[in-house]
């Protein structure tokens, strides 16, 4: 068992999917996102590759304060998410609320609702901080493993 | 045994969302089907209302400025230009000419950024990668150009009350006018693809129907109207900022449906490539920028302003105090939204997405959310499932957009 | 502004009760003060039916104190914008659904109804938007009197201070 937890660790660090969610963010920075997975910045040479299913996916990258009307949801993603999962708080609204904390709808940074792993702050992220911050998560990884 | 299952149809209720792989905003749509024809469709937005409003009403107006930028990241500048024509009418200021068309070279650079951006996730939607990565690679020059002149690819925060933050200089001015040369050839090259590339106009035409009479009866705004034939634009019809004295060219189409909002969008945008130009060449001296006072008086004004995806209305009024009273920002999607449904009806499921993509929805800009139906029987399936059954739908009638080769473009670099 | 007075004109001609009431603001702007209900909806109806104003951009909610206003931002094909107000007293604010003639306003006038507590009769509908499911009823967040500071979002409660003096259904 302990080989095959192995295998599945070592997957996920060479070659992470990723799943993106809004939590309820202006789209600045979902662009930024997309943006990274584009030629310029090309997250795919990483092994990094989109997914559209929780099921499937390593990281969440996620945008946005959270708002009351998706905080379920983003809960129900991340418990969809099978283990080992990471999650990457993208942008400042992501990270702390940003400039809408203390709105009556937005709950907050994202670390209201599910644990974080990773703080990238920005307004909005530049997609550079978003393929380094995957980096440094892969190379934590890959320290805590030795 | 009610009607339908008498004759043998079955409703199928398919709830889409709320998260959305491809439109990266949370929504929920509600489609109901006939066999593989779509007789209804519900809308769910509304998980992007954050109290933005009533914020406002707590904050002064240059803080309420930066509040206002980031309702939408695709069209910020947009929003931050009618808040700001807002409170300068109410002062009666004059902003100075130079920061005037500075305002409308970032307002047209937005718009070829966000209309690259519909270009390129409207290909994904139907299956066509490859015009995906090279719309997004062009867009990268236009972001550089924002981030020279801005200091930020999204939410620029170049406007302020009484004119613009920063300058522009004859260095910013050359780079731009490269890069408005590179796009002209690429632009040019997507038109003649639109319009010659029978798969992909066989892929886009006659769906999303929204007549002329249609679209004037639900208010459609910007692209979705102007490709019914209908001649509106704010920049033309109320021209403000430095439009007055900038010669725009309203672009029009009959087709009335996704293939049209594609022409027009593209059309626009070689169109937004003369506008920059004609700034370049005529850009006054002077000041940026004028004081404005931190008490604005007591009055109310409906500010308005054409962004990329068409009417941006804010209404705003002043108690004669340092703090913003009401607010109220009216984003073009909001407009659309209506439409879509009538659009919807009729459609082969296979269409939705890309006759959903086709109106630009901006989620942030309209964000709020509806009601979910249910009818004899549920399939959930969500949006990549949908997006790719509609992919492999028209593959099996010969309709196969991967298939198609796009000739290697030059790479431009400075 | 020839376009626009001829416009105010009309209407004060056809409406006494608009002397006085109406004006032109600017260029292509055009604003009334607000009407009670069935001035309004006399007013609308004329602009809708026989002034070519086709479009109904948007209904904004305010509060006004004493009452709830409700501005109706119309246009023409010249794209004039006249900016039609009603109002309804905040202890009753009954207005009726302007929908069948603009049937875009739908997704607007729900926003009244939760935001500010309207009561728009004749609205198709009854879902909560845009609010989350949840939210506690009778607690309208655009109104001046609901501060954020008071709602709890954990427990989506809305508690106020009550004030020495004042009874617990808030009455003195």
């Amino acid at each position: 068992m302990g080989l095959f937890k192995k295998a599945i660790e070592w997957g996920s660090r060479k070659s992470p999917w990723i799943i993106h969610f809004n939590a309820g963010a202006c789209n600045g920075c979902d662009i930024e996102a997309i943006a990274a997975l584009t030629p310029r910045f090309d997250l795919e040479r990483m092994g990094v590759v989109q997914q559209g299913s929780p099921r499937h996916a390593d990281i969440l990258l996620c945008t946005g304060a959270v708002t009351l009307q998706t905080k379920d949801r983003l809960k129900q993603i991340y418990d969809q998410m099978p283990e080992p999962k990471y999650v990457i708080a993208v942008g400042t609204c992501a990270c702390s609320g940003g400039i809408f904390d203390g709105c009556y709808c937005v709950m907050g940074g994202i670390d209201k609702v599910i644990p974080v792993d990773v703080y990238i702050p920005g307004c909005a992220v530049h997609p550079e901080a978003i393929i380094s911050a995957v980096q440094k998560l892969l190379e934590h990884l890959k320290s805590r493993e030795k | 045994m009610n009607e339908n299952e008498k004759k043998g149809t079955n409703r199928i209720v398919i709830p889409i969302g709320p998260q959305h792989p491809s439109l990266k905003e949370p929504g929920c749509f509600t489609i109901v089907l006939e066999g593989e024809k779509v007789v209804d469709a519900h809308i769910g937005i509304g998980y992007n209302h954050r109290g933005l409003e009533k914020a406002c009403e707590s904050r002064n107006y240059i803080q309420t400025l930066y509040l206002i930028e980031r309702v939408c990241g695709i069209c910020s500048h947009t929003h931050s230009t009618a808040y700001c024509q807002g409170i300068e009418e109410l002062t009666g200021l004059s902003i100075p000419k130079r920061a005037a068309y500075i305002r409308v070279i970032v307002a047209e650079l937005e718009r070829l950024h966000s209309h690259l951006l519909w270009l390129g996730v409207a290909a994904h939607e139907i299956g066509f990668d490859t015009l995906f990565m090279y719309t997004w690679r062009d867009r990268e020059k236009v972001l550089d150009i924002l981030a020279d002149v801005c200091g930020n690819r999204v939410n620029y925060g170049i406007n302020t009350i009484g004119g613009v933050r920063r300058d522009i200089d004859d260095e910013m001015l050359k780079n731009m006018s490269k890069v408005l040369d590179f796009l002209q050839d690429q632009l040019k090259y997507y038109l003649d693809l639109a319009l010659t590339e029978t798969t992909l106009s066989a892929r886009l035409a006659g769906i999303g129907k929204l007549s002329r009479e249609e679209a004037l009866s639900f208010g459609a705004v910007g692209p979705v109207a102007r490709a019914a034939g209908i001649e509106e634009d704010i920049r033309v019809i109320e021209p403000y900022a430095a439009y007055p004295e900038i010669p725009v060219k309203i672009v029009t189409d009959t087709h009335a449906d996704v293939f049209g909002r594609t022409i027009v969008r593209i059309k626009e945008m070689l169109e937004s490539l003369e506008i920059i130009r004609f700034c370049i060449k005529n850009l006054p001296g002077g000041e940026i920028a004028v004081k404005a006072p931190r008490r604005i008086p007591a009055g109310e004004v409906i500010s308005r302003t054409e962004a990329p995806r068409g009417e941006n209305i804010h209404y705003i009024r002043s108690n004669g105090t340092d703090i913003l009273d009401r607010i109220r920002v009216r984003a073009p999607s909001e407009a659309n939204w209506h439409g879509m449904r009538h659009m919807l009806q009729g459609e082969y499921l296979a269409d939705v997405p890309i006759t959903i993509a086709a109106i630009d929805p901006c989620y942030s800009c309209t964000d709020r959310a509806i009601v979910v139906n249910s009818g004899s029987k549920t399939e959930v399936m969500d949006w990549q499932a949908l997006r790719q059954f509609g992919i492999e739908w028209h593959k099996k009638r010969g309709i196969d957009l991967s298939a198609i080769k796009m000739p290697e473009r030059k790479i431009y670099s400075l | 502004m020839q376009a626009e007075q001829m416009i105010v004109d009309k209407l004060c001609k056809r409406f006494d009760f608009l002397q006085d009431r109406i004006h032109v603001q600017r260029e292509k702007r055009i604003f009334t003060s607000p009407l009670p209900r069935e001035e309004f909806e006399q007013v609308i109806h004329y602009l809708h039916d026989e002034m070519g104003f086709y479009k109904a951009s948007h209904v904004v909610g305010t509060d006004d104190g004493d009452d709830l206003g409700f501005i109706y931002i119309l246009s023409n094909r010249e794209g004039i914008i006249l900016a039609l107000k009603e109002k309804a007293p905040k202890l009753d604010p009954r207005i009726r659904t302007m929908t069948e003639l603009y049937p875009s306003l739908e997704l607007h006038e729900r926003e009244l109804v939760n935001l500010f507590g309207a009561v728009v009769e004749g609205l198709p509908g009854d879902s909560s938007y845009p609010l989350p499911d949840g939210w506690p009823k009778g607690s309208y967040p655009l109104r001046k009197d609901w501060k954020p500071e008071y709602f709890d979002k954990n427990t989506m409660t809305y508690k106020p201070p009550i004030y020495e003096g004042e009874k617990e259904d808030g009455s003195k």
